[in-house]
């Protein structure tokens, strides 16, 4: 029995009339200490997954389990990182945080609560800003922020919805090893969003394709056997990552083709709009203007 | 430069941005940019402001009616300052009731010397007030009467002709004669007649409208004059009083009074023989001693003056504020979580908003009064009067109506704009809430309420601001002593200040108001998150 | 010496203090913004409530009405009242509620104006009134044309009043029914008493008066001062009688408290009118030539803008001895306001009873009643008792002079004819005067028995 999987689980949005079928018989099976990262393109219903994963949502058809039971609403055991954030923006860095320390750990003492958080405030480089609003950081420190809180509540499973996708690459890689370390050192499940293969390839155990949507499935997973650590030095050199990224990366480039010809097929009369040259318009004088709309209804 | 824009922030949070400019200028910030924006957010305001008082100086005088002219701003400027005097005045007496010793001394040393230095000056202005109101009356009689005579000879005149005419066309109808044309010429000569009757009436009603005129022609040496005596009669009317009350009604004066006869009934009660006497006699000193006890803790009272009443006003105001945050906050949380509940409240809603102060007040005024019997002796009066500065301003039933009616009229837009914020919050914020399973308490305080605080307080504000133009109804017509009832009696005195006065009120509302709603928007400043900028 | 002087009154008026400890000593007493609170004004002005040991309030009311209300509900321990309000509401007219009076704060004070339209229209009907000073009193006989012209064009005039029971009111009717003009009257469908009206009478509060008479919508107005200078100094109309001359000395305010606030407060309503009994003696104080001394100071007073409020110059024009008809006609009138002569202050049971058969005169009272119930009525609402204690008082103080009290009336003045029309009036006999009108209800004896 997997830890944490998903049943023929299949989703949509809209009334019966305009419809759209986002998921469509997807099956995964999340092992216990696993990392899974999930590979799509944008739009395909990455997202959607996840916060079915989450018990933010429900299954139409399907089921979502945990343990093997049915997952019926959402809860600190399955932490998940918000894609846009869902920053409390009436709070600053460390009151956000601590809003969800406070409510998973009731028993902690001010003094250790205040310890945790700003341990994980520093994890995530932002001790300077913790007393910032939201609304006063950059999209990336927001990110960090979300990113803090979600592992301050060292949930079971970690649902990280591309957690990284705005940073910096030196950022990017530091945060990249310190979830993997907290993967490793407290034998966490992870499942991660992300659409940059070599992130993938560099953190997880399993890398699963989404497939276009609509009606988006997951498609064979690969199976990455490097050996941990991982250095992210020898990408470009060794042989079995290059292999790797080569196959997921063709995949992917395979799924887009296949779209891109479905969607031929289903192309729409385009109406002829030409592009209104703004700077042309306001260095022409008046009577040019009148002259060229002469010309133009001609 | 830590502290400039420290400065710089508080301005922006007070809402005062117009001085932005001021105190970057003073920092040297940009010259040329910051006087061009003192230009046009500063400079360009003033001058609308003075472009209004010179239209209204202009065209005030010019509009009149016989109940007054338009007053000019510098009479309205007099009446503002009249009225501030009279509180002063008023707060002088209570003063001198209580001074005492060397203070009182002075004090009344003071007020002789004046009344000294005013009575001649009284007695020379009433005697030339006297002169030249005379003179006036004889000039206009004299220029006057001649018309009346005129006037009346006219009419004389007029009478006589008149019945001549008639008398003729009377003797003429006796002898009509069967001829058509003769008829017709009658006729005619009927019709001529009428005619020149109305043509006469009307030389008579103009030669009157001239009388009238000259009569009603202004006299500014009178108006002068009058001016002149009756502000030395007000302010010796004033010192006679304060002489009075640092004299005959003066407190210590009137406890030494007490003791000295307190001590005289004490010295017969040793004395007394029989026990009938000495019974009288304790009686007596008993009551004396209340009697003594009363005259300590009494005060002058002191009439409700203009500024005490916007004290009133403003306490008022905010009583029902507060009273309709109660109500309006809780019940917009739960109309903004539950659509059934939303639904339940809209007929209610809808139908209640619009109702205007005007019928509030009097249901109001009949609830209250059910629950205040006897005013003297009431613990709901008793509560309110127990409230440190509220006390102090004699809360009644009237007052306890204005503010209720002020509460039903104001509650809406804080309702509305709760509900509403309750409903739009972020679905990402219940997300986060339904991961942290918070309980139904602690989404509401930390999640629900603290997304819904922008929208609360601009309900708030504009709350407040309908609560203070309802407020003014309401006192009006509760007579609870405010600005309202100030209204209300200035119009009923029906002085030539009463237009003036009604101005003064127009800018001391104004004022308070616009004060009132900087004060919301620095709350709203605080509690928004999303650094939206407030309205002007 | 003044100082001695208060100081011995003082030390009397606590020895009076000791037989009879008061009640209740902070009073709130309301008036409406009209001359004839000086009274009122007065006591609390010239510290005659202080010597009776008595902190007092006076504040103003918005209108008659409001000012019964809160007298009734307690907000007010008393007040400045029409005659015909503690009669009324006793009796149950508008609002039901026993209250008493034991001082009558003033005689006459009252005028009715006209629209300078109507008055010129007057002066073209009656050739003597078109002169700067025509002969007075001006009866409503110049009206009477005036009024069958605005019915023959199916209108009617408008005349104010200031409250349905005000003296205003019925001093109004009278001097149009005078001339043959039916003012309307009250039936138990009709409480505006408009039934067969010839001119329609309205209230409105007075301050309201010369607004709207300006405004059009009324066309004369009666009222008390200021209001009837106030429509000279204006122009806005012309004042044509006073009730002087309808009514030589007619009772015109009288200072009312509910009869539950009387019976506990029996000493503080002594004091209170020993105090309102000094105040009316030092208004019409005069010197040995027989003017008003304190006349200018107690206008000065009233003029502030927490009492009356209207200028000094209008409300001298009637307080000090004159009245303006015009801008031009100004008349001796010593008469207009009497605080205190002529037995002015005692409370008549006689006057009571003129106000009774008034009501009953236009229909207030839908009923007959019997000679006896007007005598017991005004007994029941006028408490001379009160009235004679408070003036023993004083008389013991060496504040008044024994001649200045009626102290052996049976509380019925001598029968008057000094109306306007001659009728003679006995209070002994209402039923006799209510018949001797031509215009209003009559009772006829045989059927008042019953009651
Ligand atoms: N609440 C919703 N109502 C209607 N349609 C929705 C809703 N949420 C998602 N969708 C649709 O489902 C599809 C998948 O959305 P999803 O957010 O899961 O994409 P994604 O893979 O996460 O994309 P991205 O990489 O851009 O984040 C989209 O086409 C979107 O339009
Ligand atoms: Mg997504």
């Amino acid at each position: 029995m997997a830890f944490l999987e998903l049943d023929h689980v299949s989703l949509g949005f809209g009334p019966p009339n305009d419809r759209t079928e986002v998921l469509k018989d997807v099956n995964l099976q999340v092992q216990e200490n696993e990392f899974v990262a999930i590979i799509g393109f944008s739009g395909s219903g990455k997202s959607t997954l996840v916060s079915l994963l989450a018990g933010l949502q429900q299954p139409e058809k399907g089921c979502v389990r945990m343990h093997g039971q049915p997952v019926t609403e959402p809860g600190p055991e399955r932490g998940i990182m918000f894609q846009n954030y869902s920053l409390l923006p009436w709070l600053s860095v460390h009151g956000n945080i601590e809003l969800a320390v406070k409510q998973v750990f009731p028993r902690y003492s001010r003094a250790e609560r205040k310890a945790h958080v700003e341990r994980y405030i520093e994890m995530v480089n932002l001790t300077p800003a913790a007393d910032k609003k939201p609304s006063e950081l950059s999209g990336g420190m927001r990110q960090r922020v979300s990113l803090a809180r979600t592992l301050a509540m060292q949930p079971e499973v970690i649902l990280l919805d591309e957690p990284l996708s705005a940073l910096d690459a030196l950022t990017r890689a530091n945060l990249q090893d310190e979830i993997v370390r907290i993967w490793g050192e407290d034998r966490r499940t992870v499942v991660m969003i992300t659409n940059d293969v070599d992130e993938a390839l560099l953190m997880a155990d399993r890398v699963v394709p989404l497939t276009m949507g609509p009606e988006a499935t997951l498609a064979d997973a690969f199976t990455i056997d490097l050996p941990r650590p991982r250095d992210r030095t020898l990408s470009n050199s060794d042989p079995d990552f290059k292999h790797l990224r080569n196959r997921i990366t063709q995949y992917l480039i395979g799924l887009n083709e296949e779209a891109k010809a479905l969607r031929v097929d289903e192309r729409k009369e385009m109406p002829d709009v030409r592009p209104v040259d703004f700077y042309a318009t306001r260095r022409t004088s008046f009577w040019e203007r009148l002259r060229n709309n002469d010309t133009d209804a001609a | 430069m830590a502290f400039k824009y420290k400065l710089l922030k508080a301005i922006d949070v007070a809402g005062l941005q117009v001085f932005d400019p001021v105190v970057r200028l003073c920092y040297g910030e940009e010259p040329k940019l910051q006087l061009r924006r003192i230009g046009l957010f500063i400079v360009i305001p003033l001058l609308t402001l003075a472009a209004f008082v010179a239209l209204w100086a202009y065209v005030g005088p010019r509009h009149k009616t016989k109940a007054g002219e338009v007053p000019s701003p510098a009479v309205v400027l007099q009446a503002g300052q009249d009225t501030w005097r009279f509180d002063a005045w008023e707060d002088t007496k209570a003063a001198d009731y209580k001074r005492a010793g060397q203070d009182r001394e002075q004090a009344l040393a003071a007020v002789n010397a004046r009344i000294e230095e005013l009575e001649p000056q009284a007695e020379q202005a009433a005697a030339q007030l006297a002169e030249v109101e005379d003179a006036y009356r004889t000039q206009l009689m004299e220029q006057v009467k001649p018309l009346y005579d005129e006037y009346r000879q006219m009419r004389v005149d007029f009478r006589d002709e008149s019945q001549r005419r008639e008398a003729e066309l009377e003797d003429r109808a006796a002898h009509l004669s069967g001829s058509v044309a003769e008829r017709e010429a009658f006729l005619d000569a009927l019709r001529e007649h009428r005619q020149w009757e109305e043509g006469e009436k009307a030389e008579l009603a103009a030669f009157k409208d001239q009388i009238g005129e000259i009569e009603d022609a202004k006299a500014p040496e009178l108006e002068a004059a009058r001016a002149q005596s009756n502000d030395l009669g007000q302010e010796l009317q004033y010192l006679r009083k304060r002489r009075d009350q640092l004299t005959s009604d003066n407190l210590s004066l009137k406890l030494a009074d007490a003791e000295q006869r307190l001590e005289q009934r004490e010295q017969a009660f040793l004395q007394a023989s029989s026990g009938e006497e000495a019974l009288s006699l304790a009686n007596q000193i008993l009551a004396e001693e209340a009697a003594m006890e009363r005259i300590e803790t009494s005060t002058y009272a002191k009439p409700w003056t203009l500024p005490d009443q916007i004290m009133r006003s403003i306490l008022c105001v905010f009583t029902g504020f507060v009273l309709a945050s109660i109500i309006a906050i809780p019940i917009g949380i739960l109309c903004g979580l539950n659509r059934v509940f939303m639904a339940a409240m809209t007929p209610l809603i809808s139908l209640f908003k619009p109702v205007s102060p005007i019928v509030w007040l009097p249901i109001v005024f009949i609830i209250v009064g059910g629950f205040i019997p006897e005013p003297s002796d009431s613990a709901l009066l008793d509560f309110f009067n127990a409230i440190p500065v509220l006390g102090a301003y004699d809360v009644n039933p009237a007052f306890l109506s204005s503010a209720i009616t002020v509460a039903l009229c104001s509650l809406w837009p804080t309702l509305v704009n709760t509900a509403l914020g309750v409903a739009a919050i972020d679905k990402d914020h219940i997300n986060v809430a339904r991961v942290l399973r918070l309980g139904f308490w602690s989404r509401l305080v930390k999640i629900v309420v603290p997304s819904a605080l922008p929208l609360i307080f601009a309900g708030l504000r504009i709350s407040l601001g309908v609560g203070w133009m309802v407020l003014i109804a309401a006192e009006l017509l509760s007579s609870s002593e405010g600005i309202g009832k100030f209204v209300w009696d200035m119009f009923n005195n029906g002085s030539s200040q009463t237009f003036a006065q009604m101005f003064v009120v127009v800018f001391v509302v104004g004022l308070i108001g616009l004060l009132l709603d900087r004060i919301m928007i620095v709350f709203q400043r605080l509690v928004s998150f999303d650094g939206a900028p407030t309205a002007l | 010496m003044k100082r001695l002087v208060t100081f011995c009154t003082s030390l009397l008026a606590a020895a009076a203090s000791f037989a009879a400890p008061l009640e209740k000593t902070d009073l709130k007493f309301g008036f409406i913004k009209l001359t004839d609170c000086a009274p009122l004004v007065i006591a609390k002005e010239k510290g005659f409530f202080q010597d009776e040991g008595l902190s007092v309030e006076v504040v103003a009311q918005p209108n008659w009405k409001t000012l019964l209300d809160n007298v009734i509900n307690g907000n007010l321990d008393g007040a400045h009242m029409l005659s015909g309000q503690p009669i009324a509401a006793t009796i149950g007219i508008g609002t039901q509620a026993h209250v008493v009076t034991a001082f009558t704060m003033d005689l006459n004070g009252n005028g009715i104006t006209v629209s300078n339209n109507i008055w010129e229209e007057m002066q073209q009907i009656d050739f003597d009134l078109d002169t700067p000073f025509p002969e007075h009193p001006i009866s409503a006989d110049a009206l009477k044309p005036i009024v069958e012209e605005y019915l023959s064009k199916g209108d009617k005039l408008q005349m104010g009043m200031v409250f349905p029971v005000s003296t205003h009111n019925y001093e109004l009717r009278y001097w149009l029914a005078a001339s043959g003009i039916n003012p309307g009257m009250y039936t138990k469908t009709d409480v505006g008493g408009r039934t067969d009206a010839e001119v329609e009478l309205s209230v409105t509060p007075p301050p309201m008066m010369p607004t709207v008479l300006e405004a059009g919508n009324i066309q004369g107005y009666c009222v008390g001062e200021p209001w009837n200078q106030q429509a000279v100094s204006k122009g806005i109309g012309v004042p044509v009688v006073t009730n002087y001359d309808i009514w030589q000395n007619n009772p015109e305010k009288v200072f009312g408290v509910t009869k539950k606030w009387a019976d506990a407060n029996p000493h503080t309503h002594v004091a209170v009118v020993k105090a309102l009994i000094r105040a009316g003696r030092w208004l019409d104080e005069t010197d040995a030539s027989g003017h008003y001394v304190n006349r200018d100071e107690a206008v000065r007073i009233l003029s502030q803008p927490n009492y009356v409020g209207a200028d000094y110059n209008v409300i001298k024009n009637s307080m000090t001895g004159y009245f303006y008809f015009q801008k031009t006609d100004k008349r001796e009138m010593p008469d207009f306001n009497v605080f205190y002569k002529y037995y002015a202050t005692y409370p008549w049971y006689s006057d009571g009873i003129w106000f009774l058969t008034q009501m009953r005169r236009w229909g207030q009272i839908t009923e007959p009643k019997s000679a006896a119930w007007y005598a017991e009525t005004a007994q029941k609402i006028y408490l001379p008792d009160v009235y004679l204690t408070a003036a023993q008082e004083l008389l013991d103080e060496g504040l008044i002079e024994k001649d200045e009290i009626p102290w052996d009336t049976d509380g019925y003045k001598p029968a008057t004819d000094a109306f306007i029309d001659g009728i003679t009036y006995d209070a002994h006999d209402p039923i006799g005067y209510l018949n001797s009108h031509q215009i209003g209800n009559k009772d006829f004896v045989g059927t008042t028995a019953g009651n």
